[in-house]
């Protein structure tokens, strides 16, 4: 079965918040606007909105590892 | 002919043409391929920057402020060099205090650096987080049709005074607690301190009038932050007292800091995104017709307007380390503008279409609000301003256009829009559609 496993870079995160504004279900903030990972494998429909959040991240803190 | 060819002989002809004197063709003109020097703060270059960026970052990815050869002041302009410098402030300092802003002490946090800006970040931040800014949607939705309401049945506005600039004041105002009354002093002491007479004054006049204005605003909030001592409310500024810095209480002078900042980086900021923002999609149908349609695409858009304009075109850094890059070297005391919308418009990021409006762009990653430890502070607050201001007025003026012949003028820097005359359809009343609370 294909899995797509989420991983945040603590330190590189900024509080830019565009990963939980464009996929709210797999990303929420902290007080300060930091990331905190919700779902770290998110389900087959949730998968595309989180290559977008993750591939806009402007910090490069965000990372995915996919396999088919 | 490849198109980088392409772009070095537009260039080499826009110089040839600035030699012998010719103006305002292009921005390019700005961009002296043969000496590496460039002038970003003109006219031209405010009111269409595209061109000058591509020729930047084409020909003097790192370029010198003409007319200051030898002064040690270099424009950064690619987007991953932009990003690599904001995220290494090690070497890109903030500690900015020889730029007159008409400031006694260095602005809290913009102007400290790591590990020091940490410290107040933990304190601000979540004063303007997400989690703060979500409930105030309603009450900026209300702001923004009360500013609305004031010129709606007139069938014209000069959508810069009567909306861009009140309506992040009156927001700011309201979430200080501070009188709508004093909302013009304050915008003045703004303008006074960032473009003194329109910006266009020498500096032996400029500095006089910014440093009056200065020590106008500290008196303004010292008054304030007195008055909040003794009677502390639920407002942004009470929530500074008490609040802890490496372990002990704020003092005023680190409070007033903090207020300095707020006003000028508060407000004209969402000011001139929104200038630039209707001056666009005034110009293209296309796109204002797309929102109206459906308004779920405004988030997406307001992101593509944010990189596309880059309102604030660039930000200032200092060298605190020797550095080189792509060949310049750069010694402890250069001053370093980070073009960021230059960045913004890379096609090495951006792809083919960097140099374009896509309204739904799939991949977004603009330093609009610069990044690294800097990223702007009021970003939450500003996108939430941002979609609602764009939401509401579509939503009650979904049709206008720029009076017929009139040219806009944009001020360099920060990019606003002196006049914005539109037209549209006098409206009759449109009451909200929410309930506020729901």
């Amino acid at each position: 079965m294909s899995s797509l496993k989420v991983f945040l870079e603590v330190e590189a995160c900024t509080g830019h918040g565009r990963c939980y504004s464009l996929a709210p279900a797999v990303f929420g903030s902290d007080d300060l606007g930091h990331c905190e990972i919700l779902l770290a494998e998110p389900s087959e429909e949730l998968r595309e909105s989180t290559r977008r959040a993750v591939a806009t991240c402007p910090e490069g803190a965000l990372t995915i590892e996919e396999t088919a | 002919m490849t198109n980088s060819q392409h772009k070095l002989t537009r260039v080499s002809y826009s110089a040839g043409l600035r030699q012998r004197g010719a103006y305002q063709m292009s921005s390019a003109l700005e961009v002296n391929v043969a000496t590496g020097e460039a002038n970003p703060y003109t006219p031209s270059v405010a009111a269409d920057p595209i061109p000058f960026y591509d020729a930047l970052r084409a020909h003097c990815p790192v370029a010198t402020m003409e007319g200051m050869e030898g002064a040690g002041v270099y424009i950064i302009s690619r987007y991953e060099d932009v990003r690599w410098a904001l995220k290494h402030p090690e070497i890109f300092s903030s500690d900015l205090v020889a730029v007159d802003i008409g400031q006694d002490r260095p602005l809290i946090p913009l102007q400290i650096d790591p590990p020091e800006h940490a410290k107040y970040r933990r304190v601000i931040d979540p004063t303007l987080g997400p989690h703060e800014m979500a409930p105030l949607e309603d009450e900026i939705r209300i702001r923004v049709n009360e500013v609305i309401d004031q010129f709606a049945a007139d069938g014209h506005v000069d959508a810069h005074a009567q909306f861009s600039v009140p309506l992040p004041g009156k927001v700011f105002l309201q979430m200080t607690g501070l009188p709508l009354d004093d909302l013009d002093l304050l915008l003045n002491w703004k303008d006074e301190i960032i473009r003194p007479g329109g910006g266009l004054l020498p500096p032996e006049e400029a500095t006089p009038r910014r440093r009056a204005a200065g020590a106008d605003l500290y008196g303004y909030f010292a008054d304030v932050l007195k008055d909040r001592a003794e009677n502390p409310g639920t407002d942004l500024l009470s929530r500074f007292f008490g609040a802890e810095v490496d372990g002990r209480e704020m003092s005023n002078d680190e409070m007033l800091d903090i207020c300095y900042l707020f006003i000028l980086g508060g407000l004209d900021t969402v000011t001139s995104t929104l200038d630039c923002s209707l001056a666009y999609l005034a110009q293209n149908p296309q796109y204002r017709a797309a929102l109206v349609a459906d308004p779920s695409r405004i988030p997406a858009a307001v992101e593509e307007l944010l990189r596309f304009h880059t309102p604030v075109m660039q930000i200032l850094r200092v060298i605190k380390e020797p550095t080189e890059l792509h060949g310049v070297k750069m010694n402890t005391g250069d001053t370093v503008v980070l073009m960021l919308g230059a960045a913004d418009t890379d096609p090495d990021e951006f792809g083919d279409t960097a140099g374009q409006y896509c309204i739904d762009r799939e991949v977004n990653r603009h330093l609009a609000f610069g990044g690294g430890p800097h990223r702007c502070l009021g970003s939450h607050l500003a996108r939430l301003e941002l979609r609602v201001a764009l939401e509401e007025w579509h939503r009650r003026i979904p049709e206008y256009q720029i009076t017929e012949g009139f040219e806009l003028a944009y001020s360099p820097g920060i990019r606003e829009v002196e006049k914005l005359p539109l037209e549209f359809k006098p409206l009759e009343f449109k009451p909200l559609e929410f309930k506020p609370g729901e």
